[in-house]
């Protein structure tokens, strides 16, 4: 392993994670400095509901596929989205084993599922930037932000695609590419839109604890899927 | 070049950082623009290809403010992140046509967003900011001064309240031939204090008396407040929490000065939410009673035996309509259904449903925005699907603003279905027991005079249509009709033929009618007869009520209704009705 690689894999990643806690806990910051509001009034809604039931009905909503109609009714995007997170997931766990397990990479079973979860991600990636440039709505809402995070985690899946079976015996440019990519991911997720998952857990716990506490959350009774 | 910011701009900037709630932050700076919530927007529905109809689109213009001025990469990158200031007025306005005219807050894409984003609550923020710089919808502006001046978002008098309520106590008593069923006003320490949509008084004086007999057959310790007894709350439209707070305490505070136990709310999604779910925030105020809304109310004396209903009583076929703030916000839609099914035969379930209906497109305040009535109708196409693919002849809804929004659509769409609301339903299969009887009865006979015998009214219009509908009504009711179809005409046949009253329309050509009404007022000869107005434009209501002569003796928005019509007139002519038996 050359000097570079190594410097990719430990040194730069470390700095670019430092610098992302950083930054996340500063974001933190800001968002818990603005007040939650308080709730003066009596739950409403019967026993079955309640803000903390509201709360974990909420936040475990997005693995229950059947519990929004925006999901039930959409169906391939609901699993395009999972796939695509977990490639996130895969890509990112990645940039821990190459530098702190390596070994783990030995077993063909974990380089094929690693493979096969990314290589996904990466077509689904794929797809997501075919739809934000063909759908007029997703253009209307778009930003350069939304456009350039996208293309970069699609490009990224690419490079993790081949950097899995962590092979430095054919070059290590696609390693080298992907460590770069992953640390300056890294650094860039808290300014853009990647960062919502940073928010993920607050949005869902305001709005699940607000319908809880009015008797909606969680939800016991769903539509049949009829629309007049 | 800095560019400069007019005064309005800079102070809806400025009092957006105080209205920022750690809430609304988190929703502002979540949305990954997936567009999972758009199809849940009846606007995008029933407008096809039309982006700007997208619920992230629409949050969008408020949160290119909040990223320009108070997100990190928005502040040092805004073109990164689509962030933008706002300078002009102008560009007010247009933020104005969005939250007000193109959302009605009905939070369906809230629960459509796998993120959580919450834009109905940050929309009421926008609207409640531009508000607070006189940037609103005429109507919002006339209704929001009617519920801080005069109690009630109707402009409802005290007096005509309590005439109302005079004249149907009166009625029930006669109807039931026992004086306990009057309705009772101030009553101390009673166990339910009932407060109502001032609505009812003005268009629906038959919910209340529904109300009022079935607390007379379940033999209720209720009462109803002289004051603070309007439970709506315009502010949850308006994005004015200091109004809303306000409204939600006057009630508040009337129920304790009247030591009563447990408030009752009527039918209507707003104001249950506004009351029961939203007041106290806004007021800062912690109650010594219980509220409930009176669904809840009616399904408990069936459980608990103390009212008995028949449902062969109603066999038409009935269908539900979840009002937003009832189901969304509030999570009342399990007990409407099962009262229903215990007073109707025959229920058909309306898809989708409970938390997932879709909006009567009158709600967050659009009946009274009269600037965005073709957009809401068009929008209307979604619901009119919904209720047609029923099949049912009925719809009932426990909102008084889904009654007024669906009787639109209704009547728009050609779909031939009346609305109800759950009291009605529930005061027609009511049984009352004969030994509940009191006070045998003395029979008025059958009166064949009209109740407007002897009567003259002049009726003021341009439009020859409303003339004949009005003129026929009136007729039918035996008073004799002179009519005039020009404000200066209008002046003339009143000299001419002294009626006892003047129906008057304001928006006419030539000389209009606040120019007719102050001339009347200011022509001895005039000046005592009683005028209505009755205009299709209530957002000109404050144009006749803000000149200095005194205000007309009713006041009603077109379209009007046979039944609204004859209770205006008689009211203002102070005729009882004579009851037939
Ligand atoms: S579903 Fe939520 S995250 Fe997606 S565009 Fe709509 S508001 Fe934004
Ligand atoms: S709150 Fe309702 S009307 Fe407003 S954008 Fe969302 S779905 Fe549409």
């Amino acid at each position: 392993m050359s000097h570079l690689l190594h410097f990719v894999e430990h040194t730069l990643q470390e700095v670019a994670l430092l610098i992302m806690a950083i930054v996340y806990t500063g974001r933190l910051i800001w968002l818990m400095h603005y007040k939650a509001g308080k709730e003066r009034q009596a739950d409403t809604g019967n026993g079955n509901t309640s803000p903390g039931k509201g709360i974990i009905y909420s936040w475990f909503n997005v693995a229950m596929p059947w519990a929004m109609e925006s999901s039930r009714r959409k169906i391939f995007l609901y699993f395009q989205f999972v796939i695509f997170h977990l490639g996130v997931v895969a890509a990112i766990g990645l940039s821990f084993v190459i530098p702190y397990g390596p070994h783990l990479l030995n077993s063909e079973t974990l380089v094929l599922l690693l493979q096969v979860v990314i290589g996904l991600a990466f077509l689904v990636g794929l797809y997501r930037i075919i739809r934000r440039v063909s759908n007029s709505y997703m253009r209307a809402i778009s930003s350069p932000d939304d456009y350039f995070s996208l293309v970069l985690l699609t490009v990224w899946f690419f490079f993790a695609f081949w950097a899995v079976p962590n092979n430095t015996a054919k070059g290590e440019t696609i390693l080298l590419i992907y460590f770069f990519m992953t640390a300056f991911f890294l650094i860039y997720v808290p300014f853009s839109k990647i960062s919502h998952y940073l928010y993920y857990p607050f949005t869902r716990y305001y709005l699940g604890k607000t319908l809880g506490k009015r008797g909606v959350y969680p939800v016991k009774h769903y539509p049949r899927e009829v629309r007049g | 070049m800095k560019a400069t910011r007019s005064y309005k701009a800079q102070k809806v900037l400025d009092r957006m950082g105080n209205k920022l709630n750690r809430q609304m932050v988190a929703s502002l700076a979540a949305c990954v623009h997936c567009g999972m919530c758009t199809d849940a927007c009846h606007y995008v529905l029933a407008n096809p290809g039309d982006p700007t109809y997208a619920p992230a689109y629409k949050a969008d213009k408020i949160r290119k403010l909040f990223k320009r001025h108070f997100d990190w990469t928005g502040r040092v990158i805004p073109w990164w992140v689509n962030a933008k200031s706002v300078y002009t007025d102008e560009e007010l306005e247009e933020l104005k046509d969005t939250v007000f005219g193109k959302c009605t807050n009905c939070r369906r894409c809230s629960i459509n967003c796998p993120m959580g984003v919450d834009y109905a609550t940050f929309n009421r923020m926008a609207r409640g900011l531009l508000v607070s710089v006189g940037i609103m919808p005429e109507g919002v502006a006339v209704v929001s001064k009617d519920q801080w001046e005069i109690g009630n978002q109707m402009g409802v008098l005290k007096e005509d309240y309590l005439d109302t309520l005079e004249w149907l106590s009166e009625e029930l008593v006669d109807e039931l031939g026992d004086p306990r069923a009057a309705i009772p006003i101030d009553k101390k320490d009673a166990d339910i204090v009932y407060s109502i949509n001032p609505r009812e008084v003005k268009y629906d004086p038959r919910t209340i008396s529904d109300a009022a007999r079935i607390f007379y057959a379940a033999g209720a310790n209720w009462t109803m407040p002289s004051e603070g007894w309007d439970m709506t709350n315009f502010g949850l439209f308006s994005g004015d929490d200091d109004l809303g707070g306000a409204v939600a305490r006057r009630l508040y505070e009337k129920v304790e000065e009247l030591r009563g136990r447990k408030l009752v709310i009527s039918e209507c999604g707003h104001g249950y939410r506004s009351t029961r779910c939203e007041g106290q925030n806004w007021a800062g105020y912690d109650l010594g009673f219980e509220m409930e809304s009176s669904v809840i109310t009616m399904l408990r004396y069936i459980h608990e035996g103390a009212i008995k209903v028949d449902k062969s009583r109603n066999t038409e076929p009935v269908t539900f309509h979840d009002s937003c703030n009832n189901a969304r916000s509030c999570g009342l839609f399990e007990e409407p259904r099962e009262l229903l099914n215990l007073v109707i035969e025959d229920f058909r379930e309306m898809y989708p449903n409970r938390a997932e209906n879709f909006c009567c497109t009158g709600g967050g305040g659009a009946m009274s925005m009269a600037e965005y009535t073709p957009l809401r109708l068009k929008s209307a196409k979604i619901k009119a699907d919904q209720l047609a693919s029923t099949g049912a002849s009925y719809v009932a809804t426990s909102c008084h603003n889904c009654v007024d929004g669906l009787s639109d659509l209704i009547k728009h769409y050609k779909l031939g279905m009346k609305v109800t609301q759950l009291v009605n339903l529930v005061a027609e299969a009511l049984v009352i027991p004969e030994k509940e009887v009191l006070v045998p009865v003395e029979k008025v006979p059958a009166v064949s005079a009209g109740p407007l015998d002897g009567y003259k009214i002049l009726v003021v219009d341009d439009e020859p249509d409303f003339v004949s509908f009005a003129s026929a009504i009136l007729e039918d009711h035996g008073a004799s009709v002179v009519t005039a179809f020009d404000g200066n005409e209008a002046l003339e046949v009143a000299r001419r033929e002294s009626p006892d009253l003047i129906t008057l329309d304001i928006t006419m050509p030539g000389k209009d009618g606040k120019e007719v009404f102050e001339a009347m007022r200011r022509d001895p000869a005039l000046e005592s007869i009683p005028v209505c107005i009755i205009t299709g434009q209530p957002e000109l209501r404050k144009l006749i009520y803000d000149r200095s002569v005194p205000p007309p003796n009713g006041y009603v928005d077109k379209p009007i209704s046979e039944e609204t019509l004859m209770r205006n007139v008689r009211k203002i002519l102070e005729i009882k009705q004579k009851v037939k038996k």
